[in-house]
């Protein structure tokens, strides 16, 4: 699962992401507003949302799918599901939202000033749409190919970070142009790129022969010295940032909890490739999956594992979800059977869509 | 004077006959007036069959209605699409109505281009892209497929043109030799040499045609490209005149002397059509090209230095050198690539290919390696799914009884027209045995109580040696020979009807060599002395030793043999005949002829 850009709740925010957030935020103005205040915002925000067909689109909670065909599919048409699929809540039918031989690795959203921004990291490069996947634009060029992770930098838009086989790319002027940032690497395959949640110069790149990061905003890594190779997936807990999850290629999930110093594996999970980890927002419920490996959950930060779902129809999890705000609703994308969920925090699970689709990514919007 | 006008032309006719270069541009457009005839009547619908029947007049309404379908039909897409549809744009925009030039134009806005994952991807996604942004000039990326400008695509194609240019012309291309994709390289870069405006690109081109059919031309026996490849599929491989390169051959070699379309050869795969946009370019072979392709009067070594397409992970260098080295008669080839994983999934390490006019001309062994691993190593898929997903595009990656593999497990040395191929396979390897390709077709195959296999193929005489025992598999075209041995290899030496008379003397100057492996389980070292008195040692995984000395692949040029000339990273490619010279110098985009 690649990474995403988390969005504060603000008030402008909230007008945007639709009544979800509402929802969530009338819980919180409650303890503070009378009912009749929180009866005219919603009127106002309700007209703003339907006013704005930006907004319109995204009422609602909506789950995003990012799909992957393969590379070595070279005809348009090849396969039903490629590019980025959305499903609006409550409704059972996905629906794409970009061309449909996007071969597609990876999404982040941002917000640039009033407008709304998808990224998705692709194999003709990185793809940004601002009218919510109607137009899309590559703004990467031939030397940045192959994008498998977009990072967006939470405080500057421009700032933007994608994770290649060839390496660590930056552009800081809003994808016009890019630079290679690799000092301090051993290898150039990069899977993935996250940005701490503390501090938005400091990045973790998941790479072929470590984690490594950087605290200067990629000018400059050093390796963390994992104790495995393959890191296919890298995580920081939602509430305690000094825990990172990695998953790796043959030695399952790696855990640390005093910020990289020192790492273990996660006990009862064997040796086995982990492509995705994900945490519910409290942080109390950590999921993984990977080849062959069903899915399995942590109720301790990553020390132990159990698995609760062997999936034996299911070759591979690509992506894994929590719902950000029903932690009991899990999703995960398979390759090649679409997106299964389970509303009871994986003990039963149903297909949910995409059926035969390669899902690389799933998201929550909003976040 | 009227007079000379009236008789112009069958004045130059008669002055070109008499030197060689006019005799062969003559049968060139003979060639290429005989492919468009036939392609023309052609009922398919794509780019060069469409651009045949409007440029031969035939059937152009029907050929405008396919050009309007293809258009249309938003099932396709991707680098093919790219660059066949501005090709036919180009080639025929005179002749086509005001509709389909809006609809060719919308087609590069609507109609999903995907860029691909291999260089002979990227050089038909981004020649089609610096044509169509050249042909469309000025509009905003709203017009685009890619959201870009047509300035920004004009600019992204020519960067990586130049890019591959360079990179080509000084370390070699990474999907070389192939005689399935030369094609992919060929055609685009004809419509780049006919279309592009910038003079300079325009020279480029014409430059990167002359060292594409040169290096061809090189390793061309009568149709077949011999040597080894880097990627070709299992048919073509068994079959060298099916594959596509033989057409190539034909429109501008003038070889094999039958139309390669031919169903009387027994061929399937010739309904690929894109020698049209040779048959329609401006360009014109060097008869330089032709005549490297053409004489085998003297065997000769023709060694090259390639690179390995990119590779991502589990590896030192972006992209690794290839060895190649290819010994060529007037009646075999014999060439090799040193070992090892030079390309993922579609690798000919090595073949001996003969001249015949029979199918399946031809003889080689391979170990059918694959592994999640190596294909991780090229492709950002995951790794313990990828050979599933390469299964379906090459149907038979994982499959033990495959003609193509690359394979960590083996190993070349070749001197001339011998041939030691060792094997150290790993006893966890998906498929631990070795194959070889023993067509039916050849007239004889013999198994000696000395050991060898001898097997004769018309004037062609192959010794095989193997280093442990085997089988015999019959299938429908061919014996598999077949060894389970994990440690194995075999020896291989060619020879001539010319050079010894009778297939029985053959045999009989074989029988008494012997061949020195006596401790080779231990030691993984073979040593052979050739008929013409080479000693070859080879270690699995150490030297080579050429009498005794080593063979220091550093020294290898990117083009080393009596016709091809090239330092690696020079940029430089020099061709020699007899007294002829042509210098291709991509440092100052210049052609220099020189004849002394």
């Amino acid at each position: 699962m690649k990474s995403h850009t988390d969005q504060k709740l603000t008030l402008k925010n909230l007008l945007i992401f639709g009544v979800t957030e509402m929802e969530r935020t009338q819980k919180f103005l409650k303890k503070f507003f009378p009912r009749g205040f929180l009866i005219r915002v919603e009127y106002l925000m309700l007209l703003l949302i339907f006013v704005n067909p930006l907004t319109a689109r995204q009422s609602g909670k909506v789950c995003i799918a990012v799909l992957f065909n393969s590379t070595k599919s070279n005809v348009a048409g090849a396969d039903r599901y490629v590019g980025v699929f959305i499903r609006e809540k409550d409704e059972a039918e996905w629906q794409s939202i970009s061309n449909t031989n996007l071969f597609s690795f990876g999404i982040s959203i941002s917000q640039h000033g009033a407008t709304q921004r998808y990224y998705i990291a692709g194999g003709n490069g990185l793809h940004r749409s601002s009218d919510g996947g109607k137009t899309w634009k590559i703004i990467t060029s031939w030397q940045t190919m192959e994008v498998l992770s977009v990072a967006l930098d939470p405080a500057d838009s421009t700032v933007i970070y994608v994770a290649t086989p060839y390496g660590i790319f930056k552009s800081t002027d809003d994808g016009k142009s890019w630079i290679e940032k690799m000092r301090g690497f051993k290898t150039w395959y990069t899977d993935e790129v996250i940005i701490d949640r503390r501090d938005r110069r400091t990045l973790y790149v998941a790479a072929e022969d470590d984690l490594y990061r950087s605290t200067d905003g990629a000018e400059s890594w050093s390796a963390l010295n994992v104790g495995a190779s393959g890191m296919r997936t890298v995580v920081q807990h939602p509430t305690n940032f000094n825990i990172f999850l990695i998953g790796t290629e043959d030695h399952g999930v790696r855990v640390t909890w005093d910020n990289g110093k020192s790492w273990k594996a996660g006990a009862g999970m064997p040796a086995t490739a982990i492509y995705a980890i994900h945490a519910s927002a409290d942080g109390k419920e950590i999921y993984a999956g990977g080849f062959r490996s069903g899915v399995w959950r942590s109720e301790d930060f990553g020390q132990s594992w159990q698995q609760i779902w062997a999936a034996p129809e299911i070759e591979a999890i690509y992506s894994l979800m929590v719902d950000p705000l029903e932690a009991n609703h899990v999703m995960v994308g398979t390759n090649g059977k679409g997106i299964y969920e389970s509303f009871d925090k994986g003990r039963t699970w149903k297909q949910a869509g995409l059926e035969g689709a390669h899902v690389k990514q799933i998201v929550f919007y909003p976040f | 004077m009227i007079r000379f006008c009236r008789y112009w032309r069958f004045i130059l006719i008669a002055v070109f006959s008499l030197t060689d270069i006019g005799h062969s541009q003559t049968t060139f457009v003979a060639r290429k007036d005989r492919l468009l005839a036939v392609v023309s009547q052609e009922p398919h619908k794509d780019f060069f069959i469409i651009t045949a029947k409007l440029g031969s007049g035939v059937d152009v309404p029907q050929a405008l209605s396919m050009l309007d379908s293809l258009t249309r039909d938003e099932s396709i897409g991707g680098m093919f699409y790219a660059y066949g549809l501005i090709g036919a744009y180009l080639y025929n925009r005179h002749l086509l109505p005001d509709s389909l030039h809006r609809k060719i134009r919308r087609a590069y806005r609507e109609r999903k281009m995907v860029r691909g994952d291999t260089e002979n991807h990227w050089v038909m996604y981004y020649t089609g892209l610096y044509l169509a942004a050249q042909t469309w000039p000025n509009e905003d990326g709203t017009q685009w497929f890619n959201g870009k400008s047509s300035a920004e695509n004009f600019k992204e194609a020519e960067a990586w043109l130049n890019f591959w240019i360079k990179l080509t012309a000084t370390k070699g291309q990474g999907e070389f030799d192939s005689p399935t994709y030369f094609i992919t390289f060929v055609t685009p870069i004809l419509i780049l040499h006919d279309f592009a405006q910038d003079p300079v690109m325009k020279k480029k081109a014409q430059m990167m045609l002359d060292y594409l059919f040169a290096d061809f031309a090189a390793e061309h026996l009568r149709g077949n490209y011999g040597g080894g490849h880097s990627r070709d599929y299992p048919q073509d491989i068994i079959y060298p005149l099916g594959a596509l390169s033989t057409k190539w051959a034909w429109l501008y070699f003038g070889e094999p002397d039958f139309e390669p379309w031919s169903e009387a050869r027994g061929q399937s795969r010739h309904r690929s059509w894109e020698t049209v946009f040779g048959a329609v370019s401006s360009y014109r072979l060097p008869e330089i090209i032709r005549q490297i392709a053409t004489d085998r009067s003297a065997p000769y070594v023709h060694t090259e230095t390639k690179r390995v397409r990119n590779v991502i992970r589990f590896g030192e260098q972006k992209n690794p050198p290839v060895y190649k080295y290819t010994y060529m008669t007037s009646d075999y080839v014999l060439g090799s690539l040193h070992g090892g994983i030079l390309q993922p999934i579609q690798q000919h390490t090595w073949d001996v290919t003969f001249v015949s006019d029979k199918p399946n001309n031809t003889l080689f062994t391979l170990h059918p390696f694959y592994s999640g691993k190596e294909l991780a190593m090229f492709f950002p898929e995951e790794q313990k799914v990828v050979s599933d997903e390469v299964n379906r595009f090459h149907l038979v990656y994982t499959d033990p009884n495959k003609w193509n593999s690359s394979s960590p497990y083996e190993q070349t040395f070749q001197h001339k027209n011998a041939l030691i191929v060792l094997y150290n396979i790993d006893q966890n390897a998906k498929h631990s045995h070795l194959d070889g390709f023993f067509p039916k077709t050849l007239d004889e195959r013999v198994e000696d109580a000395s050991g060898w296999i001898f097997c004769k193929a018309g004037k062609t005489y192959i010794a095989f040696f193997p280093l442990k025992k085997y089988e015999w598999i019959e299938e429908a075209i061919n014996w598999r020979w077949r060894s389970h041995e994990l440690i194995n290899g075999v020896i291989v030496e060619i020879g001539a009807e010319a050079d010894y008379g009778a297939f029985a003397e053959f045999k009989k100057r074989f029988q008494q060599v012997k061949v020195e492996n006596q401790n080779f389980d231990t030691n993984l070292t073979v040593k052979y002395t050739t008929q013409d008195g080479a000693v070859i040692q080879f270690t699995y995984g150490g030297q080579r030793l050429l009498n005794g000395k080593p063979v220091d692949f550093a020294s290898y040029k990117a083009f080393n043999g009596p016709f091809l000339q090239s330092e690696t990273g020079s940029g430089v490619l020099k061709m020699t005949y007899k007294n002829h010279t042509r210098i291709l110098d991509f440092n100052k985009i210049a052609i220099e002829e020189k004849t002394n």
